[in-house]
């Protein structure tokens, strides 16, 4: 085909051109994200991965709204430096109930995935009151008014759960209907410490890198 | 790629690349190498005076075009990317770890079976050991002990002052970094009443300084060896099998006034120290014990 003849018609008739760059633009995707959809490693929880429970699920609302993910990441690259100062890689299969993940792309802090179980929830507390109590050359914020107001202030907590519900999450309706009564009571701090305590629980050092 | 979801998919991707690096191909060399069109172009005006050139791009721009496709051809071909083909060096994030993670083993795998397997007290005279050793505290340790290890926040303990809730033999060092230790100290408030506790903490500010057996503490002294004696002994020296510490001493984890006291009696206290077992390996869990009872030589030595 002679190039010239396909240039001219190309850019005498503007449908044609758009729908030719449609075309080339959504190549990179078509290779790169379609495929994707359909891998069952990207969408098959890891073994011993459940779902969030409704307090944890809180306390990664208020992560996001803290936004921590600004500084701290959650993935753990699969270099030997990165193991061994964090422990085992991140994996797919272990963010299958993220959504969105949190997997940031900063680390003005440390790395956050494998964090839970790593100190007790008396020491988060205090650190987030005033990070420098505990660790004195910290400059992360203090958070002192996450430990004064409710979890779950607007009552949303059945709701939250119910669109993830339909998402396909393994939540039955008595889970969520016994939300409400389990969050009751609990300060954001509560929720914020349950989810940092479930982080990267699934993989330990003895299962190799 | 290897856990392409299909055959299809594989294609799929196959397919789409390749036709997208034929067709690049054959627009570059087009318009590079193609038929002379400078008469059609050039015969062509808009907006009355104005015309398209026909003086083509330089050809070290051809060449920057021409290099990049080499690259993306040889890339396809040496690493995975044309869908299941794992490309002839069969490189994959992971074997590039395990085989880093092969040659440090290598390289460290027997110096670290040694320090695994060294004597505590060899190892607190290795420099280079208690520099290591020093690394791993302050990544794993120090949030919560502090970077020298002295403790902080009236949480978290002193680790250089001598006294091991747990024990402070290497064994039972080892046993607490690796699998963690839970204190439980109940609630004494509905027991003892109001009145009972302030006598058994003055009873207990008294044992600590050594004047227990005082005649005004013959009372609270009963209660305490009836409820309290059994963890803490009948001394108050402790018991580092349940993690009661020493009550007969002037080190207190949370606070020795005699009002912290009684609100530690009254209700209750939990410590918790997590398990480093799935973090920490054998070596630096032996090393971190050196290391700490270095701490512990070199802070009694300052204190005498």
């Amino acid at each position: 085909m002679n190039l010239l003849a396909l240039h001219k018609r190309i850019e005498r008739n503007s449908g044609l051109l758009i729908f030719g760059i449609l075309v080339v633009s959504s190549i990179g995707g078509l290779v790169q994200i379609v495929p994707s959809i359909f891998q069952d490693s990207l969408s098959t929880p890891a073994e011993q991965l459940a779902p969030y429970t409704p307090l944890q699920l809180l306390g990664r609302d208020v992560y996001i709204r803290e936004s921590c993910s600004s500084c701290h990441s959650q993935q753990i690259r699969p270099l030997l430096a990165e193991v061994r100062r964090y422990g085992p890689y991140s994996r797919a299969e272990e963010f299958v109930y993220d959504r969105p993940f949190l997997w940031g792309s900063k680390r003005t802090g440390p790395d956050l995935h494998r964090i839970g179980g790593k100190y007790t929830d008396d020491w988060h507390r205090v650190h987030m009151r005033n990070p420098r109590d505990v660790v004195p050359e910290s400059i992360m914020p203090a958070y002192p008014w996450l430990a004064q107001s409710a979890a779950d202030r607007d009552g949303s907590i059945t709701r939250r759960l119910g669109a993830l519900q339909r998402l396909g999450h393994p939540y039955s309706d008595e889970e969520i209907a016994a939300a409400p009564g389990a969050v009751d009571g609990k300060t954001e701090l509560d929720a914020l410490i349950a989810y940092l305590q479930s982080l990267g629980r699934t993989r330990t050092r003895e299962e190799g890198l | 790629m290897a856990d392409m979801p299909s055959d299809f998919w594989g294609g799929w991707i196959v397919v789409l690349t390749v036709t997208t690096l034929i067709a690049l191909g054959w627009l570059v060399a087009n318009v590079y190498f193609g038929p002379d069109d400078a008469e059609e172009i050039a015969a062509h005006t808009w907006d009355e005076t104005l015309k398209e050139g026909t003086t083509p791009a330089p050809m070290w721009w051809f060449w920057l075009i021409f290099s990049t496709m080499i690259v993306s051809v040889v890339y396809l071909i040496l690493y995975p990317g044309l869908g299941k083909f794992a490309g002839v060096l069969h490189w994959s994030q992971g074997h590039e770890i395990e085989s880093s993670a092969a040659h440090y083993d290598e390289r460290f795998g027997a110096e670290r079976e040694r320090i695994a397997a060294a004597d505590v007290a060899v190892l607190r005279s290795d420099a280079a050991a208690m520099r290591a050793a020093r690394s791993v505290f302050m990544v794993h340790c120090a949030a919560c002990h502090g970077a020298d290890a002295g403790g902080q926040a009236g949480l978290f303990p002193d680790l250089r002052d001598g006294e091991w809730q747990w024990g402070g033999d290497a064994a039972a060092v080892q046993q607490t970094i690796a699998g963690g230790r839970r204190a439980v100290m109940p609630p004494w408030q509905s027991a003892l009443g109001d009145d009972g506790v302030e006598a058994v903490a003055g009873y207990v500010v008294a044992l600590s300084a050594g004047r227990g057996d005082a005649p005004e503490h013959a009372e609270a002294g009963a209660r305490f060896q009836a409820l309290c004696s059994a963890c803490h002994g009948p001394a108050g020296a402790g018991n580092a099998l349940l993690g009661a510490p020493a009550l007969n001493d002037d080190v207190w984890l949370y606070g020795g006034g005699r009002d912290q006291i009684a609100r530690t009696i009254a209700g209750g206290r939990s410590g918790e120290m997590p398990a480093f077992g799935a973090r920490l390996d054998a070596t630096q869990i032996r090393l971190l014990t050196a290391w700490l009872a270095a701490r512990e030589e070199t802070a009694t030595a300052a204190a005498r």
